[in-house]
């Protein structure tokens, strides 16, 4: 409790952090703010013309939206995805680069993974501000979904820092962390429903049965990573328009408050050797 | 009896020498351990008071056990055993524009810089003219601070740090910074904190710069505490050990 305290005690230094690295990053570009953009947009029509348009993968139309986009069916996705993948890479080195920093004045460190997190996200909502108004140019009624979407982003971004707080601080120790953390996000990526749609993995869950007559199912341990449920409520929302599942959510709902609390545990008992280790 | 504005009692310090440190997971693994270390006792034992008002400095060999005194003294490292106690606002200057962004302008790193130092962003407002004025560089104040000569950019380092404003300011050879005529105006500035009653403590090098500005001292010998007391004499009985060596 008192180390929630001190955390809303340094939220001016935060708010300057986060600026340092919004402001510091796009210096000195022609596009400027521009180029968070280009990424997402790079990534959205490359896999558009591969699996949207070579391999063919056809999600169900949105319900009740009537969408039937796959680039735009992708984005609502994709783009959750990205941000949750950024605030880990760039949270994992966090500390590390600010080692000089650590080791010569006394504050919150915990401040530090988190300007990662808030510079990730003003980009996010950037990206998830276009996305919005692409959908209703096609006339998707998302307006009454935004407030919930924006608790998803919240509830993402949360699950994100605590991961962050965790990755960064192991990342003192051994710095094999961030290596390894790169490798981590290809794969999961790929476990997670982003390119392709979860009824695909339903039908081969179905398909295969019990493993070994043990009553778990493909299915079953397919969603024990939480970026399942966080992107498909994300569609159910942003895509389709409709309520989401109560059970995904509350799963989003606790995988968020889990990070979070284990990774201010795990943040606060390794901060006040993080001086030394570095 | 003198009011006290730092109490150190009993401080030890603790530091794990690595024979191997194994900072990749392959060679914890392969050893089943994360690392070999014997122990080094960097201070031991350290107890003593620094009066409220006086300027207070910290003297020994290289080696001695100084800048991890001021480290635990900064609480940027955490004593193994014993405590240290604080009776005011303790602010620490080991390093001058620390968290400085190279691409941000002047202005803007003030504020950074300022919230590093824990100042809010109300204090940075009230300070901020203050802060150009004593840095001396008013006119480039907008443009980043990477075209800043090494001088201007210490100059304004040390100048948001010395105005954090604290009742204890703990520093650490940084009055050697900038050119003579700003060394003249930190000194000034010194003079100023003292008349206004704040406690500083320093460590420095150099000798005459301490014996001129602080009036007690604490020396330090491979990790203990020889003795503190006045400057003068405690300064020259520094200077006799060392000649005896």
């Amino acid at each position: 409790m008192r180390y929630l305290k001190e955390l809303i005690g340094s939220r001016e230094l935060l708010v300057n952090l986060t600026r340092r690295e919004i402001r510091g990053k796009y210096k000195r570009t022609v596009f400027g703010q521009l180029w968070s953009l280009a990424n997402p947009l790079a990534t959205m029509l490359i896999f558009t013309l591969v699996f949207g348009f070579i391999l063919r993968v056809e999600p169900d139309k949105g319900d009740p939206s009537g969408l039937d986009v796959f680039a735009v069916w992708l984005l609502c996705g994709l783009l959750p995805w990205t941000f949750f993948a950024t605030v880990l890479n760039l949270g994992v080195g966090s500390l590390v680069s600010n080692a000089g920093l650590i080791q010569k004045v006394h504050f919150s460190r915990v401040v530090l993974p988190l300007s990662m997190v808030g510079a990730t996200a003003f980009n996010w909502m950037f990206e998830m501000g276009v996305l919005l108004v692409v959908l209703l140019i096609l006339g998707a009624w998302v307006i009454p979904w935004v407030p919930l979407a924006i608790v998803l982003m919240v509830l993402l971004a949360i699950f994100a820092a605590g991961i962050a707080l965790m990755l960064s601080v192991a990342n003192v120790y051994f710095r094999d962390t961030q290596y390894f953390v790169s490798l981590l996000l290809q794969i999961w990526f790929y476990l997670t429903p982003v390119l392709y749609p979860i009824s695909l993995v339903e039908g081969q869950s179905a398909a295969v049965g019990n493993l070994g007559g043990s009553g778990v199912t493909v299915e079953g341990i397919y969603s024990l990573n939480p970026m399942v449920h966080f992107i498909e409520v994300f569609r159910q929302l942003l895509y389709d328009n409709r309520w989401p599942d109560l059970d995904a959510f509350l799963l989003c709902l606790a995988w968020s408050l889990g990070a979070a609390i284990v990774g201010l545990v795990v943040f606060r008992r390794a901060e006040k050797g993080l001086a030394e280790a570095l | 009896m003198t009011e006290i504005a730092v109490r150190v009692e009993d401080l030890s310090k603790k530091f794990r020498m690595y024979k191997e440190r194994n900072q990749t997971l392959k060679s914890a693994i392969m050893r089943g351990r994360a690392s070999v270390h014997e122990d080094f006792w960097a201070l031991r034992d350290i107890t003593f008071d620094v009066p409220v008002g006086s300027t207070f400095g910290l003297i020994g060999s290289n080696g001695s056990g100084k800048s991890t005194l001021l480290k635990c003294l900064a609480k940027i490292y955490y004593p193994t055993s014993g405590t240290i106690t604080a009776y005011g606002k303790l602010a620490a200057l080991l390093e001058v524009g620390s968290g400085f962004h190279h691409e941000l302008s002047g202005r803007e790193n003030i504020y950074l810089n300022g919230s590093i130092l824990g100042m809010s962003r109300k204090q940075i407002d009230r300070k901020f003219d203050e802060i150009v004025d004593f840095s001396g560089v008013e006119q480039f104040i907008d443009q980043p601070v990477k075209n800043y000569s090494s001088g201007m950019y210490v100059r304004l380092g040390f100048s948001v740090a010395i105005n954090v404003d604290p009742d204890i300011l703990v520093v650490d050879e940084v009055l050697a910074v900038g050119d003579a005529e700003f060394q003249d105006k930190c000194k000034r500035k010194f003079v100023d904190l003292k008349k206004e009653g704040k406690t500083v403590i320093l460590v420095s090098h150099d000798m005459t710069a301490v014996k001129t500005m602080c009036d007690q001292v604490a020396w330090l010998r491979h990790g203990e505490l020889v003795t503190t007391g006045p400057a003068k004499p405690t300064i020259a009985a520094y200077y006799d050990s060392l000649n005896h060596e």
